[in-house]
């Protein structure tokens, strides 16, 4: 479960978040929604831990981001912004490295490990040596090694994002498996319509404020329109996001 | 299952983790293994070039082999010629323009006998002999020297015999007699070239660990393996620590393998051959300069890490890093030529306090424990106090994301 109350931040001049609220549930995708530079990077990154807001607070699980961090870090798994591997470690032992900060060891460990590498298909590339992956792969190992500890909140941050066809296809359906699993999963895109197949609960952020919120069909009654991609054109005001 | 809740671990654990992940990375990396083991052969290798390049002009014996002055004008001076003959000098006639051939660098040194030299000498007129020489040039020096030499006990031999010819004691000329007494053993004599050793140590120290510190600092950002790390549940100073201590092993061994080189080249090679003596340096000396240079070795992983959490790219982290073993340099080479005596002002000074206890233990020179131990402890707390702002770097946001 995770909650963000009236996030704000600035980097210099620039105010990337004025106000962000929403509440994302267990068993649920919520989809941050919105063009690039919106501040759905910097939303998920005071999530994750690694930026501190000048104003309101994030919750995970009830534990504030900041204040108690360690015990956030010990409930998300997280995909972010940049995904470097270790390029002269194996795929296996890139995501051993995260198990292990994890406090995670020996049986146990390779386990887990053993589990990913089956739910995400990359028993042919485990043992090789990420240099040279190539970005489907690379996505693979990063996903496992961020999930390697069974965390119960999933951010992921564009997680589709030069992936092709096939592997986009798959990685929607790891997505609804983690729902399944009743994992709170917060994913950003700025894609509509990706975001519109997977998400129970849309948000769409514009300008570093929260324009509109709730199932597609409270976005449709919202904003009076008869389809998502006019709702979200009305919400944001603009046609940016619409296409690849 | 939830592994989450129950299992923790300590801050040891994660020190642990962090320092067998780098350090085995790193073990991979061909950058991180040359770069240790080349910065440990330099010092070694330059000392011994010296040797055999300085040794061979500087120390070989000239006098044995004979010596060849181009005399322009012999035909003037006979008495002279023979006189140099007997001494071991053959004599060939000298080129055009005696000048310009020396100033080229085709001759050491060219004899111009004047025609009026045998009216003057004669006449008792003191007569003149052009030596043409370059005294700038070192490897002419010990040529020019002999030939010098030669003419001055020339000179006193004739103005003896002319003395004696008018019956008069040619010790008055003497008033005193200069009684040379050089106590310069074949040892201190070699200090010249290993008076260089302490700043080679030092250089290895600055070098050792240097692609180890750069690849888990800077390297991890620039390939984008920093923001999700530190997304792990590990506090900061853990981080740090971590990657600190991996890049110790590196260091320390370049350092001990570069004493190795060392003591080989002393102990080993035949450089009697080359200056007429042999180096020697003892076990417990080399293993006194490992101690010494272990808290150096944590000074400048602390240094180097502050410098390549700063820098955008490996790149530039390099290039800055790469500077780092130079500044210790400046007073080291100094060293070599301006004996300073260890005192408490300058042992305080980080590396530069290493550098002359390492001096005095490669002499076989009493070391004042005392003096050696606040060299050691000042630079150990001003290794620490590198790595807390090392730490609080690492709290600051744009250094995850490199640009911000």
């Amino acid at each position: 479960m995770i909650q963000t109350t009236d996030l704000h931040k600035s980097f210099g001049n620039v105010q990337a978040l004025r106000g962000v609220s929403f509440t994302a549930s267990d068993g649920c995708i919520t989809g941050l929604l919105g063009p690039n530079g919106a501040g759905k990077t910097t939303t998920l990154r005071i999530l994750y831990t690694l930026l501190r807001p000048d104003r309101g607070a994030a919750l995970v699980d009830g534990f504030d981001t900041q204040a108690d961090s360690m015990q956030v870090q010990r409930r998300i798994g997280a995909l972010p912004d940049s995904q470097g591997l270790y390029p002269r470690l194996t795929a296996r032992e890139n995501i051993r490295y995260y198990g292990r900060l994890h406090g995670i060891k020996g049986e146990t460990l390779e386990k887990c490990i053993d589990d990913l590498i089956r739910l995400l298909e990359m028993e042919d590339i485990e043992n090789r040596r990420t240099e040279g992956f190539s970005t489907g792969q690379r996505v693979k190992v990063a996903i496992a090694r961020a999930l390697v500890h069974q965390p119960k909140n999933v951010l992921l941050d564009e997680p589709t994002g030069g992936l092709d066809v096939m592997s986009t296809r798959a990685m929607r359906t790891f997505i609804r498996r983690l729902k399944d699993e009743g994992k709170c999963v917060v994913f950003s895109s700025h894609i509509m319509q990706e975001v519109s197949a997977l998400c129970d609960h849309i948000v769409i952020v514009n300008k570093g404020e929260v324009v509109a919120s709730g199932s597609s069909e409270e976005l449709l009654r919202a904003t009076g329109r008869d389809n998502l991609e006019d709702a979200f054109v009305s919400a944001i005001g603009t046609e940016e996001g619409l296409v690849r | 299952m939830n592994i989450t809740s129950g299992e923790k671990g300590s801050s040891l654990d994660r020190i642990g983790v962090i320092f067998s992940k780098e350090t085995r990375d790193n073990l991979r990396d061909r950058r991180s293994l040359v770069s240790a083991m080349v910065s440990s052969l330099i010092g070694p290798l330059i000392i011994v070039l010296l040797i055999i390049i300085l040794g061979k002009t500087l120390f070989a014996d000239m006098t044995e082999k004979t010596l060849e002055i181009p005399i322009a004008g012999a035909e003037n001076a006979p008495s002279l010629i023979a006189f140099l003959a007997q001494y071991n000098v053959k004599v060939v006639p000298a080129p055009e323009n005696p000048e310009a051939q020396v100033r080229e660098g085709n001759y050491d040194v060219i004899l111009v006998i004047p025609e009026e030299y045998g009216e003057d000498f004669l006449a008792g007129r003191p007569a003149t002999v052009r030596m043409v020489l370059d005294s700038t040039r070192q490897s002419s020096i010990a040529n020019i020297e002999r030939t010098r030499s030669l003419l001055n006990t020339y000179t006193q031999q004739m103005a003896m015999l002319r003395l004696m010819a008018r019956g008069i004691d040619p010790a008055i000329i003497s008033p005193i007699a200069i009684e040379r007494v050089d106590l310069a053993t074949p040892q201190s004599q070699a200090l010249l070239f290993l008076n260089m050793m302490p700043y080679f140590v030092v250089m290895v120290v600055f070098m050792g660990g240097m692609y180890v510190i750069i690849d888990a600092t800077a390297g991890e950002r620039e390939r984008g393996s920093l923001e999700p790390l530190l997304i792990n549940p590990a506090a900061r100073w853990e981080f740090v620590v971590g990657k600190l201590l991996a890049s110790l092993p590196f260091a320390v061994f370049a350092v001990i393998f570069t004493l190795l080189m060392f003591a080989a080249a002393f102990n080993l090679l035949p450089l009697e051959d080359f200056i007429g003596f042999q180096l020697s340096i003892d076990v417990a000396a080399l293993v006194w300069i490992f101690l010494v240079s272990l808290p150096m070795i944590l000074l400048a992983s602390g240094l180097q890490m502050i410098i390549a959490t700063f820098t955008r790219s490996f790149k530039e982290a390099q290039t800055y890093v790469a500077f780092l073993p130079l500044i210790p340099a400046l007073p080291g080479m100094g060293l070599a030529f301006m004996p300073v005596k260890p005192s408490l002002w300058n042992m305080m000074i980080p590396t530069f306090g290493q550098q002359l206890v390492i001096n005095q233990l490669m002499r076989g020179e009493t070391v004042n424990v005392g003096l050696a131990l606040i060299s050691a402890a000042v630079t150990l707390v001003i290794a620490v106090a590198l790595i807390f702002v090392a730490i609080r770097l690492y709290h600051r946001e744009r250094i995850i994301f490199g640009t911000k």
